[in-house]
């Protein structure tokens, strides 16, 4: 008999994905190799972290371990390395995982593989006799498997290419429901002021700085595919060249949300390239319509068909997010800032909420801290944002940082959570400037 | 310490081609687990067909068992050596064991000690070196019988095409099929979504158009004409070899841009994208379509229009492009922006991408070479790397294959969600009239 596993790749790719891009590698299986506690240690102690599966009649759940498979009768030092995991199939594309994190060390006791919360086993196995145990607790509903069963085999992988941390536990098996709970807050927000009912955000920045991008990576993670919509690349002229206003649509009906995402010309450190600065006061005021080109040598009229004269408040923008590539902040030119600096001169006397925006964040999945909320605290980019702060006099809380979809093909749920958590401050920012503004 | 390998992508992905496309899987690693067969056993035993990799000062070299460690004593050995250790020129030499059977394949595990043949090669775990007898270091190359070494890996060898991947690749295609079947416009605007593959003669326009309609056919078929170089503007429906219903997409094949005058007059790239340009109008070098053309179309509505466009590029073709060509297909992909029209780069020819085999066209973005390739476009031409695909077309097979299906079926799939986001983005008043007709 072959050493493979009974994995279909529908769910090693879930796993791959609930892992987050990490291969596996099979160690052991049951059938094969036999079944005796012995056999399975030998082959699984000292590989690293390791998941350990276990197929029944008619479901394959299982644990994984962070570090090194424990041994006969030794203390772990770690309590919380482990969750618990269940494949639902049924969706031929993919499986839903439900996870469930222990909080003691896996042990193992008299020839049986344990696994405890709080007190009480929640989860182990006999291999000797095949025989598995699960807490009702950490069943689902709809899958009959709790209680005692009699498995048909039992394999075990080494997982390659994790930080292995102890946040990365709860960093994955809090994404799912993480990603849930965002969706549900934002899908159905309503800005907490009456003086308008949409939001409407405006990214301005550099050229190529990820503006069309981050408008895709907004509508992808609420219409769950990669969505290619803003025109983005890259050249050395901006590759945007219309004011756009971009509705975000949600679910399967597409109904619009009320925050839109205005996009604009890139900027540029030259004078009259890219977009110009009498323009950015006209969006900043709502007179220039959807679709405008922009011209960098000559700004709007208001005699332009399209000119809006009298803007409703509504109209206007709520809340700007500079946006700058994160590798490239010590490179910003003085003239650069200097034209930030005049925008944000405006904006403050306008009362309009303002954020940085920091994109092309490498190690982004680290941003998501134990919490989820600690962005500014990844140590990595502390000195660019502090750089930042410095440099356009922008306190710390208003600068958060994201990773476009703009490299991947398919979605990724801790990718998810990044975006969305970055527009929740984006639009909880716009509320704080919202209500404070001055009656005109 | 981590149990991760010490051989690069490269000499990996060369070795499992070299032994007939098979995958690894890392069970020992002999700094992590100690240097004793005894541990080797442990993790080793009964794991199927094997290689065991020595790393040596100079030298890496190793070994292919056909059988299982421990179990199967007569199986076949392979031995290989990487000439060079560096990642672009090491050479692989391959040779078996001796042929004639029994005695010499028989292999005994001393203390301490793996035999390979009769005295053939012999590790010394414990005293990390190999000895070997002279013919054998001859065939390695090696001119020293006795090497000491620094590491040892052992992998079990899979088929990368086995059985359970076929099958779940089977149902993948069946899915992407069902869904490029009932596959229909976002918001019904229109009948038909029309992409438009424009770039270099040669790229591999028309092989992807005749791909995509063997595909759906069932069996290969070559009816956009390949190589003789297409002159016309071609729309090509396809048709579903199942039901014979029309799939709701048309594919345009366009004439390639050329490196100076010849090949597409880039003039004609905004009239054939505003949907001016009829089915078969002969296309001009030196100038764009007129009005007063016999069947140009005078006032066309969304239906008439491009709603994607595909920029095809021969993979191999990407370090080699002129500054003329880059230079035509920058000024296109303005053209395309100025229409607010989405567009792609798609890479044909992985196929003959050095390394890759088969089984790697199942997911070629995962691929060292291919993301090599993506990088390389993503910087000269501007393309974001999520809008560059990659597909191997049908050019030389008679049969449909599984693989490339999948492939062809997924880029598609990609081409028409962005063709989507460009129809959900059109303005209102640019809409009327398009689902009629
Ligand atoms: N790795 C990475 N790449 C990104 C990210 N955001 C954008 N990019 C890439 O950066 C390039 C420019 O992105 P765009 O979104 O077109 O930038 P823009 O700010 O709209 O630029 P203009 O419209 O030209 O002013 C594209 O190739 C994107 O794929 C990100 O967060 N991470
Ligand atoms: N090996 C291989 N050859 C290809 C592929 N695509 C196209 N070709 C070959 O490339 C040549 C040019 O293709 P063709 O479709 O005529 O290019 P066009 O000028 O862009 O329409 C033909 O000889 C094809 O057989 C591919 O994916 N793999
Ligand atoms: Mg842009
Ligand atoms: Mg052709």
């Amino acid at each position: 008999m072959a050493v493979v596993t009974n994995l279909t790749w529908n769910q090693e790719r879930s796993l791959q994905k609930l892992f987050g891009c990490v291969s596996f590698s099979l160690l052991y299986k049951a059938s094969v190799h036999d079944s005796s506690i012995y056999t399975m240690l030998q082959r699984c102690t000292h590989q690293g972290s390791t998941i350990t599966l276990i197929y029944t009649d008619e479901n394959v759940f299982g644990a994984f371990i962070l570090g090194h498979y424990p041994q006969m009768g030794e203390e772990f030092e770690n309590p919380n390395s482990s969750f618990f995991f269940l494949l639902k199939s049924g969706n031929k594309e993919r499986s839903e995982i439900s996870t469930f994190v222990f909080n003691r060390a896996p042990e193992i006791i008299k020839k049986k593989l344990s696994f405890c919360f709080h007190n009480s086993e929640f989860f182990f196995l006999m291999p000797e006799s095949k025989r598995v145990f699960i807490h009702p607790q950490l069943a689902d509903k709809k899958f009959k498997c709790h209680g005692y069963s009699t498995y048909l085999d039992c394999e075990v992988f080494r997982v390659e290419g994790i930080k292995d941390d102890l946040s990365y536990i709860r960093r994955i098996t809090g994404v799912t429901q993480r990603r849930q709970r965002l969706l549900a807050e934002l899908s159905t927000y309503k800005p907490t002021t009456c003086l308008t009912p949409e939001i409407r955000i405006l990214l301005l920045g550099p050229i190529g700085s990820g503006k069309s991008t981050f408008i895709n990576s907004v509508k992808s993670v609420f219409q769950g595919r990669i969505i290619r919509q803003a025109i983005a690349g890259s050249d050395i002229t901006s590759i945007t060249e219309q004011y756009r206003i971009y509705s975000i649509k949600y679910g399967e009906d597409g109904i619009s949300l009320p925050f839109m995402l205005c996009d604009s010309m890139g900027l540029d450190e030259r004078e009259g390239e890219g977009l110009c600065m009498d323009d950015i006061f006209y969006i900043l005021e709502g007179c220039i319509p959807d679709r405008y080109q922009f011209n960098p040598r000559k700004p709007i009229t208001s005699s332009h068909s399209g000119f809006i004269t009298s803007p409703s408040l509504k109209e206007r923008i709520h809340c700007v997010a500079y946006v700058l590539d994160a590798n490239s902040i010590n490179n910003l030119s003085s003239q650069m800032v200097k034209k930030f600096k005049r925008v944000q001169e405006k904006v403050l006397q306008c009362g309009i909420g303002y954020v940085v925006l920091l994109t092309k964040v490498n190690n982004w999945d680290e941003i998501l801290q134990d919490d989820f909320l600690n962005m500014n605290r990844s140590t990595a980019y502390q000195s660019q944002i502090i750089c930042v702060s410095k440099k356009l006099t922008i306190p710390i809380p208003n600068i958060l940082m994201v990773d476009n979809y703009a490299s991947e093909r398919e979605m990724k749920p801790l990718k998810d959570v990044v975006i969305l958590s970055v527009l929740r401050q984006m639009l909880r920012i716009t509320d704080d400037f919202l209500e404070d503004l001055p009656l005109q | 310490m981590a149990v991760t390998t010490q051989l690069t992508w490269m000499q990996e992905k060369s070795l499992q081609n070299c032994l007939g496309g098979k995958q690894f899987t890392l069970l020992y690693k002999a700094s992590v687990h100690g240097f004793s067969s005894e541990n080797l056993l442990e993790k080793c035993s009964n794991q199927g067909p094997t290689v065991t990799v020595i790393y040596g000062e100079d030298y890496v070299i190793g070994a292919y068992m056909q059988g299982s460690y421990y179990r199967d004593n007569k199986a076949s050995v392979t031995f290989f050596a990487f000439q060079r250790t560096e990642i672009s020129e090491f050479e692989i030499r391959i040779f078996n064991t001796r042929t004639d059977n029994n005695k010499i394949k028989e292999r005994r595990f001393g203390s301490g000690e793996i035999y390979y043949g009769y005295h053939d090669l012999q590790i010394n775990l414990n005293d990390r070196n190999v000895t070997m007898d002279r013919t054998t270091s001859k065939k390695f190359a090696l001119h020293k019988s006795h090497i000491s070494f620094q590491e040892c890996e052992v992998f079990r060898c899979e088929d990368s095409l086995d059985k359970r991947r076929i099958e779940d690749v089977t149902l993948l295609r069946k899915s992407l099929f069902s869904d490029m079947r009932t596959y229909n416009p976002c918001g019904g605007l229109v009948h038909q979504t029309r992409i438009l593959l424009l770039g270099p003669s040669g790229a591999g326009k028309s092989s992807f158009i005749n791909s995509v309609k063997s595909v759906f056919r069932g069996h290969v078929t070559n009816q956009a004409v390949v190589d003789f170089g297409t002159k016309q503007f071609r729309t090509y429906s396809i048709k579903d070899g199942e039901t014979g219903n029309s799939l709701q997409f048309v594919l345009c094949d366009s004439m390639g841009l050329g490196e100076k005058k010849e090949g597409l007059c880039t003039d004609d790239i905004f009239y054939i994208l505003k949907g001016h340009v009829p089915d078969r109008y002969q296309f001009n070098s030196i100038k764009p379509i007129t009005s007063s053309h016999l069947n140009y179309i005078d006032s066309p509505w969304l239906k008439d229009r491009i709603h994607c466009v595909v920029f095809v590029l021969d993979v191999n073709s990407v370090e080699n492009l002129s500054h003329e060509m880059v230079a035509k297909i920058k000024r296109a992909q303005r053209d395309v922006i100025k229409c607010g029209v989405v567009h792609m780069a798609l890479l044909t020819h992985v196929d003959d991408l050095h390394l890759i085999m088969k089984a790697d066209l199942i997911n070629p973005y995962g691929c060292m070479p291919v993301k090599l390739k993506l990088e390389e476009v993503h910087r000269k031409l501007g393309f974001p790397l999520s809008n560059i695909l990659v597909v191997s077309n049908y050019t030389s097979e008679w049969e449909l294959n599984l693989i490339k299906d999948v492939l062809i079926l997924s880029t598609l799939r990609q081409i028409l969600w962005a063709a989507d986001d460009f129809l959900e983005d059109v303005p209102a008043e640019e809409t009327f009239g398009g689902s009629e007709a």
